[in-house]
């Protein structure tokens, strides 16, 4: 899968900041690079955590579902939600 | 009216809504407020009429807010008047008038002013004293950089 779309990261970005994690003490400028940057790491190192899923997890799910269970397991680890 | 004294207060409960793009009623420890996204550039509209004491020196548009998260970054808002004398089926608003983004608090519970003063006539839709008016209130996201909403607890207009 190819990086998120301009359109795409800045739906992020204005999702983001709806949610309110804690104050934040960057600016939307600043908090925009970082998703951009998120995107980017995400999209650099997927072969690398699909590489990392033991089978049968890794030939039996989607991508979809490799993608949820890696943000379920980081949400969960900061303890925070969508 | 003397220079400098207030003319109206207009509090969030009295916001009126446009049917997109709106600023949406909230609470803040019980205090209520209008919460204007970062991204999208919402609005609230308040109407009243103009004080029989207004002078016709002008007002100055204050507008009372504080961020919802940010603790660094700017806040700023775009004002604009509507003099209710002509076909309500149609807006005719004024040109806006810019409350220049300025630095939110270091704590984003503390709320911050922001004013314009806007000369009497044109910039002010020519409202006259005892006169039905809008004020529209835009959050000037384009030019402002706190990360998300800014929260509208106050608006006050006062003689300039």
């Amino acid at each position: 899968m190819a990086v998120l779309t301009s359109q795409q990261r800045e739906g992020v970005w204005a999702d983001y900041m709806r949610q309110r994690v804690g104050d934040i003490s960057i600016t939307k400028t600043e908090l925009r690079a970082a998703v951009d940057a998120a995107d980017a790491w995400a999209d650099a190192n997927a072969a690398a955590y699909n590489s990392a899923l033991p089978q049968p997890a890794r030939g039996a799910l989607t991508a979809k579902q490799k993608a949820s269970l890696l943000a379920y397991v980081v949400m969960r680890r900061f303890e925070v939600t969508p | 009216m003397a220079s400098g004294n207030t003319l109206l207060v207009f509090s969030p409960l009295g916001a009126e809504f446009p049917v997109s793009n709106f600023a949406t009623l909230d609470t803040r420890n019980n205090h209520p407020c209008l919460d204007f996204d970062a991204s999208t550039g919402e609005t609230v509209y308040f109407s009243g009429v103009m004080p029989r004491n207004y002078a016709g020196g002008g007002i100055t548009v204050s507008v009372h807010s504080a961020a919802t998260s940010a603790t660094s970054g700017t806040i700023g808002w775009l004002i604009a008047l509507e003099r209710g004398n002509t076909d309500l089926d149609a807006d005719s608003f004024a040109a806006d008038q810019t409350i220049t983004a300025a630095a939110v608090n270091g704590t984003s519970g503390i709320i911050t002013v922001g004013s314009v003063a806007i000369t009497d006539g044109a910039n002010m839709d020519s409202i006259a004293a005892g006169e039905y008016f809008r004020l529209r209130v835009t959050r000037d996201v384009a030019n402002d950089s706190a990360t998300g909403d800014a929260e509208l607890y106050a608006v006050e207009i006062k003689e300039t």
